[in-house]
């Protein structure tokens, strides 16, 4: 019998949300196989089995456990599992604190016909589906929850779609049919198309943000300079067609920066200014309809090529939702990139308790003038957020300005 | 049988061919330019050659493990067994074989096989398919001590003896069945001596000694022809490298290398009776080693020039209909 | 034209009597050929008709397959006769290092046109060594063909398709089928390798099977249909190269899959289809595919041991049953 508990992720991570089971009780895992996504205040992480065996789940999703509280286990075998089953039934883990108890949005957004009460859901809200099911549910655009299934075990089968297909189709349209725009020209009210519950990382970036503003003297800044130096930096650091990228250069720029201007890479703390002494920049990516911060640490030491490796690493993290919560804390800087949209500036919000953000806009020629002649020439926006309480715009505009300078003049990083 | 002065310097050629060809297949071997494993002949050049020069181009050799003096004596190409062994395209088996895996069917090479033992079947079945053509084709299985004790052997002794197959069982017995003395594997002690069971003819031959090669060979492949059925013949060698490249041979001294290497060399031997007949020259020698350099220099550089298969080649020639 | 009914028997020696004619480098070697006519009667006549192209050989499995190799190496179009499919473990190196191989190895420089016959399956209390079902140890050797037909029809047009191949075809024929009759057409045909054929259609489930468990399927649909159940029985064939869209082509119609061969479950080649039809037709399972084969045990000879082990009609009905969820 092996116990399943919450990992701890990262240096500082504390308790995690348990948010999803991928297998209901009885079910037989293999070894690696994802058996349940945590949640922290940070990413959420895939879970793998430690080795084959049954599972059986004890706390129901939702749930927030410390760190190395068991929420389950994983049985060698059949007679094993019955009699963990016997003495750990469902939901009664001890020490659980129930902090968040509503899982009643995740199951189903929709309202749910009182005439089919949904057998299909097992006690961890796992549906049994046949594929053929699951692929007619997705094209008619139904909630398997919804839906009863005849099947063995309430499997949800070919048959049980067809009925409600056929028997419901009022409630096939409500889900999937916004209403026609024709009625919205004279309606007065308006109606709901979406609810979308407020959880998870959504829930943070929300607290985050408005923490951010309403606790800081926020500033921004901007300024343009010429891209043409960057583009031909990074043309001289291809190799074999593989280019590194913008915000790889600027990273290095930034951290370059920091060190020539140290009190910008600070925090507050009670009533003390911390400077840091190492630079960890974050860099802004988007990440499953989320914003995600990964930090690439100490780039002021190292190279760009090294810098490029690390953030590409830090995004196939994210896609595969691997982060931990090492590789997101003790940023102090971010950078955040909106160029790929067309954007020029912006005013970033700082992520506390960092003191400043750089935003990069987009990098496109525009006439300039040289020697009293206009010339196309490539320009990048630059803007600046900083926390006027403790940088005072004179400093905070000269930080700006000595990245400008190098991003025009790239050897004055190593000046 | 005679053999004549051209004939004769022609032979001493084709064995230097395949001592410079494994030479060099050695070499490359261990610079690691030619990958997987690599058995080696040398030492017994008389056995391949004096075989193959009494046989026709249409007649059917089937080949071992240790293959390449079959290969050469028989007319493979060693641009193409290079360019093989280099697991190129342009080799043999377009790099899907190796040197294990030899095969030139326009000059009746059905084939080197890696199963020990694994000719005889396919001999029975060239040798029926002769048969049933009514041809005077012959066919020669070659094998070694070691595949003496398999059960293929017996059986296609049996089988071609009953169906007085036109089929000459040619053992080039070597001492070692890998790496275990025939004096320990071979029950009888003699190869040749087994063909009594099956009433057949067995010829037990000085192997070093190429004119005694052919005279024998040439006998029983006569009777072949006549429809008279299978020999087997038992040339008697020694092989002066490991089973593979890279045997550490520690089943043998280097004593015993150095003692057949210096009193039954069949190279020297046969180079010494051309002597003796006044045939070889010392700037004749000389030519005709130079001329083998150029060929086994020309063989390999074709070999490394030659373009490497497609990966997905691995997906082509299994079938002829898909 | 006629309605004749014939054996699989003498379908098996009219296409081998007609492709013997019609090509002389086909010949016949195994066992028991000349005076018996083969250990089962199958070649009844041959002999005679065609002296020395069936040709007795000793008891030497290995030289048996080999000579096929070697002729047809060499330019014949041998057909070798295992007498038992139980014996080719006695030619195994000839069939998977050899037969297999040596197109591929020597860079398809040479063709191997030979068909192995080799008659397989139990039902006849022959005991453990002669009654096995090994098509699946063949189709996981790449180079190969594997036939194994159920009907007289398939029987003869599937062995002249396998005699004109020019590939090794390993041609399973079940020993209790020898005697079932059915209708052959007397005008020449061939059906290629590599089809499947719908024999019964059906719109509630798709069983897929071949050689003799196609009539147990068969029996066992009539028995279902009285319970309203339609199935459709897809008789494979060949199973390698497998007739993958006649499959998928049933499945999208049924949704519902069993796999039916007398082999035993274990690393049977219903576990190859299941698979593949989990990878590729996923989206239109309404239910897990479910297999049927012999219990995991040699086939014992005691009549009501054998009966125990082999697949039955009954087994197929519950089988459907148990996809059905009915």
């Amino acid at each position: 019998m092996i116990e399943i508990t919450i990992p701890k992720l990262g240096l500082t991570m504390e308790r995690a949300k348990l948010g999803r089971w991928e297998f209901s009780s009885g079910d037989a895992v293999k070894e690696g196989e994802t058996i349940l996504v945590i949640e922290t205040d940070k990413v959420s992480f895939d879970m793998p089995a430690p080795s084959d065996g049954i599972i059986h789940p004890i706390v129901p999703e939702g749930i927030t456990c410390a760190v190395e509280e068991i929420v389950g286990y994983l049985a060698k075998n059949r007679e094993e599992y019955e009699r963990i089953i016997e003495e750990h039934p469902f939901g009664e883990a001890e020490g659980t604190e129930k902090v968040e108890t509503s899982q009643a949005g995740a199951v189903s957004q929709a309202g749910q016909p009182a005439t089919m009460p949904p057998s299909s859901v097992g006690p961890k809200g796992r549906i049994k589906a046949s594929p053929l099911a699951r692929s007619m549910a997705a094209t008619n655009n139904l909630a398997l929850s919804a839906i009863a299934g005849s099947g063995p075990g309430g499997r949800v089968v070919r048959i049980d779609i067809l009925r409600v297909l056929e028997e419901a189709p009022a409630i096939a349209g409500e889900r999937v049919e916004r209403p026609p725009q024709e009625i919205s020209k004279g309606i007065a009210i308006k109606e709901i198309s979406e609810s979308i519950p407020i959880q998870g990382v959504r829930r943070v970036i929300l607290d985050n943000m408005h923490q951010s503003l309403s606790q800081s003297a926020q500033l921004s800044l901007h300024t343009e300079a010429c891209a043409e130096p960057l583009i031909a930096l990074r043309e001289r650091f291809s190799r074999d067609g593989e280019k590194v990228s913008f915000n790889a250069i600027l990273v290095k720029i930034s951290a370059m920066a920091l060190r020539l201007h140290p009190r910008i890479n600070a925090s507050v703390e009670g009533d003390n200014i911390r400077v840091w002494r190492q630079v960890h920049i974050g860099v802004a990516m988007e990440a499953n309809d989320a914003l995600i911060v990964p930090v690439v640490r100490n780039p002021d030491i190292k190279t760009i090529r090294e810098i490029d490796h690390e953030i590409l690493e830090l995004i196939q993290k994210t896609r595969e939702n691997k982060l931990s919560l090492d590789d997101l804390a003790n940023g102090t800087f971010t950078i955040s990139n909106l160029g790929f949209a067309d954007i020029d500036f912006f005013t970033p919000i700082i992520r506390p308790p960092e003191s400043a953000i750089l935003g990069v806009g987009r990098i496109i020629k525009k006439p300039s003038v040289r020697n009293d002649h206009v010339i196309p020439e490539a320009r990048i926006g630059l803007s600046l957020t900083f926390d006027h309480r403790i940088i005072d715009g004179a400093p905070g505009a000269r930080f700006l300005k000595t990245i400008k300078e190098m991003v025009e003049d790239p050897l004055l990083m190593i000046s | 049988m005679k053999t004549s002065k051209k004939e004769k310097l022609s032979l001493f050629k084709k064995m230097l061919t395949v001592r410079a060809f494994e030479q060099k297949a050695g070499e490359l071997f261990q610079q690691n330019l030619i990958p997987g494993f690599i058995h080696l002949s040398i030492g017994q050049e008389a056995s391949s050659i004096g075989t193959c020069s009494v046989l026709r181009t249409d007649d059917y050799v089937a080949s071992t493990h240790r293959g390449h003096g079959h290969m050469i004596g028989k007319g493979a190409d060693p641009r193409m067994m290079f360019a093989e062994l280099f697991g190129k395209t342009t080799g043999y088996c377009k790099g899907k074989g190796g040197s294990m895996h030899i095969a030139d069917f326009s000059v009746g090479i059905l084939g080197a096989n890696g199963v020990v033992g694994g000719g005889f079947p396919i001999m029975i079945g060239a040798g029926l398919s002769i048969k049933l053509r009514k041809t005077d084709q012959v066919g020669v299985v070659f094998f070694g001590d070691g595949a003496a004790n398999r059960g293929t052997f017996h059986e296609a002794c049996n089988m071609a003896a009953i169906l007085k197959l036109p089929i000459i069982f040619l053992c080039e017995n070597n001492l070692y069945a890998s790496t275990t003395p025939s004096e320990y594997t071979l029950a009888g002690g003699s190869v040749a001596g087994r063909a009594g069971g099956y009433g057949i003819p067995g010829h037990a031959v000085d192997g070093n000694d190429i004119l005694e090669v052919r005279n024998v060979v040439e006998k029983a492949v006569a009777r072949a022809r006549k429809g008279k059925g299978p020999s087997i013949v038992e040339n008697m060698t020694y092989r002066y490298r490991g089973h593979f490249e890279g045997d550490p041979q520690k089943y043998r001294s280097t004593d015993e290398i150095d003692t057949h290497r210096k009193t039954s060399d069949p190279i020297e031997r046969f180079k010494k009776h051309l002597q003796k007949e006044g045939i070889l020259t010392t700037e004749l020698e000389d030519k005709i080693k130079k001329d083998v350099t150029k060929l086994i220099g020309e063989a390999v550089q074709f070999g490394q020039d030659a373009p490497l298969p497609r990966p997905e080649d691995a997906l082509e020639d299994l079938f002829v209909n898909p | 034209m006629s309605n004749r009914e014939i054996s699989c028997s003498t379908a098996l020696r009219e296409a081998l009597e007609e492709e013997m004619e019609r090509d002389d480098t086909i010949f016949i070697i195994g066992e028991d050929l000349v005076a018996h006519g083969g250990i089962f009667g199958q070649f009844e006549g041959l002999p005679e008709r065609f002296p020395g192209r069936v040709i007795d050989s000793p008891i030497s499995e290995t030289c048996i397959v080999g000579s096929g190799v070697g002729a047809a190496l060499t330019g014949m179009r041998p057909i070798v006769d295992m007498h038992f499919a139980d014996f080719v473990t006695t030619g195994m190196d000839e069939i998977a290092n050899q037969m297999a191989k040596i197109r591929y190895m020597f860079g398809g420089q040479a063709k191997v046109p030979m068909v192995l016959w080799a008659p397989d399956g139990g039902g006849l209390s022959a005991a453990a060594q002669h009654s096995q079902s090994l098509e699946s140890w063949f189709v996981h050797i790449p180079g190969l063909k594997v036939v194994a037909p159920s009907e007289p029809s398939d029987v003869k047009g599937l062995i002249k398709a396998a005699i004109r191949d020019d590939d090794p075809v390993i041609f399973f024929q079940h020993k209790r089928l020898f005697a079932q009759t059915g209708h052959v057409p007397e005008d020449e045909y061939i059906i290629p390798i590599g089809s499947a054929a719908v024999k019964r259609p059906g719109k509630d489930i798709t069983i897929l099977t071949y050689s003799r468990m196609t009539y147990l399927c068969l029996e066992a649909a009539e028995q279902l249909a009285k319970e309203e159940i339609d199935v459709e029985i897809v008789d494979l064939r060949t199973l390698k190269p497998l007739d993958f869209a006649l499959i998928a082509e049933s499945v999208k119609k049924t949704y519902n899959v069993l796999i039916v061969h007398e082999a035993c479950l274990t690393g049977g080649f219903g576990g190859e289809i299941a698979a593949r039809i989990g990878e590729e037709l996923f989206d239109y399972l309404d239910a897990p595919v479910m297999r049927i084969g012999a219990k995991d045990v040699p086939i014992p000879f005691s009549p009501v041991m054998e009966d125990f082990v082999l697949p039955k009609v009954s087994d197929v009905v519950e089988g459907v049953k148990k996809v059905l969820n009915r």
